[in-house]
């Protein structure tokens, strides 16, 4: 054998390892789900479909208000945190100003700091405000907490646009906001779309402050809904966790699969290049 | 764009109106499902009969969540849930941080007697400050489930009264089950690191100076404490008497379904378990039976004192309702229904009288001289602290990772910090 | 004049991002501090106690015991996310088919909430019928059901399991684009040079890797540090507190009441993490690349 065949044998059993280790949790969850009961494994199969019936059908388990919940905290807050950013890295890589640098490596520093040190004193505004289990106890929060990736994000799609693009549009005589989104916003239209994607992802994953500024299903998010979930019959409901935890990941899985170049790009951007 | 930012503001002013919520009754409480699908039931009775609409909100069955489901609405200020269940370990915490409506008005308005509930509990749990916060909904002590079927089977006419006539019938029972059965096990209880690790400890420690007191002189490493967490521990590691897993996954549910699935001889558990065993799909229907919980020789059966109290939030913003509401839970017409129904300790002495109840459960005359000596567990408001560094230690030496005395001591110095602190 | 508007319009633009920052960060960050030097307990009178909290803390066994997981955690954790991640990402480099669908798949742990994956991590060892003990058992690898979130050694393996798996793509996509910005034409040199696909790797690709493999082990270093998802719903912390994390600690603390106490644990666990940020702006020469 050659040198040639084992490397492209390495490589195929890598390959092989990659997908089964990403992706067999995935399959074991769904199995749960649709089997009556977790012991399928050794005790054989029992399908139903019973449990996607309970999560989505049965009112108390408050399933579809995790659900929406969610979805609605995470879009507003990557909506705001990408306008509130490109704003931000519109000024950072267009227009003078001094400690530009500043700016960008305090939100860094900031984005590095544990959440459960701001938890115990987030809790005690949100309860100044009255927000406490309410939308706006996490959207503010995730919002300032996902800027800084955001941020980082934006600036270095930003500083990639030629500079010749908004020098002419200045003389056309628009505005700085003219500029940003008009010339701009529809040049580094794929790098915005990966920032709100990234922002919706972190938003949507989110679980301590959930934990604690939410209290019941008018504003708990689905990470939490899931981690205290509580089924109908018996004691740890299995097949209607992974049922739920299934329809959860129905979304997210198909943002990631279509938009994965996207959300590859704008990591990586985010982190590595700065 | 401008009208993109004008959008998202709107869209989140709207959703902090929707938050304001119109006044309503919002009555929080966990459990295992049935008991919940039965306050589902007791809701909808009393919103027929009063006119006042309930909102039940779910909590976990584990206790230390629903505990959490509680105390930050509680810290917020945040008027609902109005009325709660408690775990009767909270209510010092609770009322000592001002968190529990003062009842005392209302019961005099009212001219409510308080005659039917235990003098002892309502002054020992149920009283802040000379003024009522709560009451009880039903009360708990930890009993021994066995199963009869198996010692006849095996030529035993009682269950055991000492742990050391314990060990002999399970051994034995445990051996020749397991040649048919070989996820059999002769014991079951809650071993797992939560409250009810400490409660089913305090059971252990029958023998004289075993369990805990904070307030006064400091009782904790104590021979019999040592020698019930040793006992504990060799239930699982030495005798393999109970499932490996115990100081891990068993809480109440885990161990009832365990026992209930007819994998085990003998059970700890409260009496909420009876119902469900009795009933018609668990595998264990008629097989069961209830005894006092096994001692060490010289010391006396112990049970510890359990139970939910119902009180109603400083912050609520229905009160009237509230206290209708509780009212009704532990009218005799409710208690009486969940007793027969769940198989609960009523919080009223009257239904223990009563001619139906007895005719279902004839052992409940006798249960009101187990809640006579069943052992509270200390009423201090930084108790969860306390539990907390016990259940660490406890669990860590069932677990067999820590010797006991070496674990008892540490924890005794972490206490006198944490009363240090608190007191 | 007219330069006094310049300037002051590009501080506008990064306002309302400097003005979310600092309400909903910086200020909880200074009132933790404040709290931290409270005794500010439900049940008991609020009073200025200034070190006190700290004082306590310090001889506090379990914190230090939280301590010193989250250290162990760390030490075990990023190594391994930075082996799988380059391995990944080095696969991933390579002009094989199905390319996009492979990313995607390592893409997906990454994507999917903590609090679902560890659910599902949670049955994969549930000793009665979890995936774990049933390979075990029908392979003979084991005779009887392992305990895993039982014992110390399990209960952290499970956890580091649970962490590796979610995190190692997210290192993988990083190193990958180390690995693209490495100039192909040194490899092919390489290739000419008869060295073979080890040497390449081990010679050319991965000194030129260096930098990237720096921020992700200190990013990945500085995210482990607070680690509480996982662990909150995988082991909530035992057997035994064996695997309680600090975050964990901290919060366990703002449970009992005790708003005081657990912000002064959140000040320290802050504090490591600053230290460590501030580092990982030095190392990684930001400023650089500006």
């Amino acid at each position: 054998m050659n040198e040639e065949k084992i490397k492209n044998l390495l490589i195929v059993l890598t390959a092989c390892f990659m997908v089964l280790f990403s992706l067999f949790p995935f399959v074991y969850m769904v199995l749960t789900s649709i089997n009556v009961a977790p012991d399928f494994l050794a005790k054989g199969w029992n399908l139903t479909l019973e449990n996607y019936k309970n999560v989505l059908g049965v009112e108390s388990l408050h399933f579809l208000d995790y659900l929406k919940n969610s979805i609605i905290i995470s879009f507003i807050s990557s909506v705001v945190t990408v306008f509130i950013a490109s704003l931000a890295a519109y000024a950072i890589t267009r227009l003078e100003m001094k400690g530009k640098i500043f700016v960008l490596l305090f939100v860094l520093g900031i984005s590095m700091f544990p959440q459960v040190s701001m938890i115990g004193y987030l809790f005690k505004i949100m309860v100044y405000f009255g927000f406490i289990n309410a939308y706006p106890a996490l959207i503010f929060p995730y919002i300032a907490w996902i800027l800084p990736l955001s941020l980082w994000i934006l600036v270095s799609y930003f500083s990639q646009i030629p500079r010749e693009l908004d020098k002419a549009a200045t003389i056309d005589g628009c505005s700085k906001f003219q500029i940003l989104f008009k010339v701009l916003f529809p040049v580094a239209l794929p790098g915005i779309f990966s920032t709100a994607l990234l922002s919706f992802i972190f938003a949507f994953n989110e679980f301590i402050f959930a934990l604690i500024l939410t209290t019941d299903y008018h504003s708990r998010t689905i990470p939490v809904g899931i981690a205290l979930f509580e089924g109908l019959h018996g004691q740890v409901p299995w097949g209607q966790i992974m049922a739920a935890s299934t329809v959860t990941m129905l979304p997210i899985l198909a943002l990631t699969l279509i938009f994965q170049r996207h959300i590859v790009g704008g990591l990586t951007k985010g982190a590595v290049k700065g | 764009m401008k009208s993109i930012f004008k959008f998202s503001l709107i869209l989140l002013f709207a959703f902090t109106a929707c938050a304001k919520k119109t006044p309503e009754l919002v009555f929080s409480v966990g459990g295992a499902p049935n008991e919940l699908d039965f306050w589902e039931e007791i809701i909808s009775d009393f919103e027929k009969e009063k006119g006042i609409k309930v909102r039940i909100l779910r909590q976990p069955t584990d206790s230390d969540q629903r505990r959490q489901g509680i105390l930050i609405p509680m810290k917020a200020k945040i008027e609902n849930p109005d009325i709660f269940l408690m775990d009767i370990a909270w209510i010092p915490q609770f009322a000592a941080s001002n968190w529990l409506l003062p009842l005392d008005e209302y019961v005099q308005r009212d001219k409510y007697s308080l005659k039917p509930f235990w003098k002892n509990i309502l002054d020992l749990s149920d009283t802040y400050k000379n003024n009522i916060v709560a009451l009880p909904v039903y009360i708990d002590a930890g009993v021994l489930y066995y199963r009869k079927d198996l010692l006849k089977k095996y030529g035993f006419q009682n269950p055991p009264s000492t742990w050391s006539e314990f060990l002999k019938i399970s051994k034995k029972i445990q051996k020749a089950e397991r040649e048919k059965n070989s996820s059999f096990f002769a014991f079951v209880w809650q071993g797992a690191q939560y409250e009810g690790l400490i409660c089913n400890f305090l059971e252990f420690a029958s023998l004289d100076g075993g369990g805990f007191s904070f307030t006064g002189k400091l009782k904790i490493n104590t021979p019999a404490n040592i020698k019930a967490a040793d006992f504990m521990k060799d239930l699982i590691n030495k005798w393999k008497l109970s499932p490996p897993n115990t100081y891990t996954d068993m809480k109440e549910e885990q161990v009832r379904m365990f026992f209930q699935s007819g994998n085990a001889l003998f059970e700890r558990n409260w009496p909420y378990a009876w119902g469900l065993h009795q009933s018609d799909n668990s595998e264990i229907k008629g097989k069961v039976a209830i005894a006092a919980l096994p001692y060490f020789k010289g010391g006396k059966s112990v049970s510890t004192l359990g139970g939910w109290h119902i009180g109603i939030s400083r912050f609520s913003d229905s009160k009237d309702e509230a206290w209708a509401f509780m009212k009704y839970v532990v009218s005799k017409k409710v208690q009486k229904s969940f007793c027969l129904k769940l198989g609960w300790n009523p919080a009223r002495k009257d239904v223990y009288s009563d001619a139906e109840i007895l005719k279902k459960y004839p052992h409940f005359k006798d249960l009101k001289n187990v809640f006579g000596n069943a052992s509270p567990r200390p009423a201090i408001p930084y108790y969860t602290q306390v539990s907390d560094v016990l259940q660490r230690h406890i669990n860590s030496i069932v677990a067999g990772k820590t010797d006991s005395k070496e674990a008892f001591n540490q924890a005794e110095f972490e206490i006198k910090n944490i009363i240090e602190r608190y007191e | 004049m007219k330069n006094f508007i310049k300037k002051f319009e590009s501080y506008a633009f990064v306002s309302p991002l400097l003005v979310f920052v600092a309400l909903f960060v910086l200020i909880p960050i200074i009132g933790s501090i404040w709290t931290s030097m409270f005794r500010d307990v439900t049940f008991l009178k609020m009073k200025f106690i200034f070190l006190d909290n700290y004082g306590d803390l310090l001889r506090d066994e379990g914190f230090w015991k939280s301590l010193r997981f989250t250290l162990l955690f760390i030490a075990v954790t990023v190594p391994l996310e930075l082996i799988i991640g380059t391995a990944f990402a080095v696969v991933l480099d390579l002009k094989i088919p199905f390319r996009g669908l492979l990313r995607a798949c390592v893409l997906v742990p990454w994507a999917i909430p903590s609090a679902i994956s560890a659910k599902i991590w949670e049955l994969v060892y549930n000793y009665s019928y979890g995936l774990a003990n049933y390979i075990l058992l029908s392979t003979g690898l084991s005779e009887a059901p392992v305990n895993w979130i039982g014992t110390d050694i399990g209960a952290f393996t499970t956890v580091v399991v649970a962490d590796v798996w979610k995190t190692a793509p997210f290192v993988a996509l990083l190193v990958l684009a180390g690995l693209q910005s490495v100039p192909s034409d040194l490899r092919l040199q390489a290739k000419i040079d008869r060295a073979n696909f080890v040497q390449t790797f081990f010679l050319i690709t991965l000194p030129l890797l260096k930098p990237v493999l720096l921020v992700s082990l200190l990013f990945r270093t500085i995210d482990s540090l607070r680690v509480f998802d996982v662990i909150y719903v995988l082991t909530h912390g035992g057997p035994g507190g064996a695997t309680t994390s600090v975050s964990l600690y901290a919060y366990k603390y703002f449970l009992g009441g005790d708003f005081g106490y657990g912000s002064a644990i959140s000040v320290l666990l802050f504090l490591v993490a600053f230290v460590m940020s501030v580092f990982y702006i030095k190392v990684s020469k930001f400023q650089d690349n500006l």
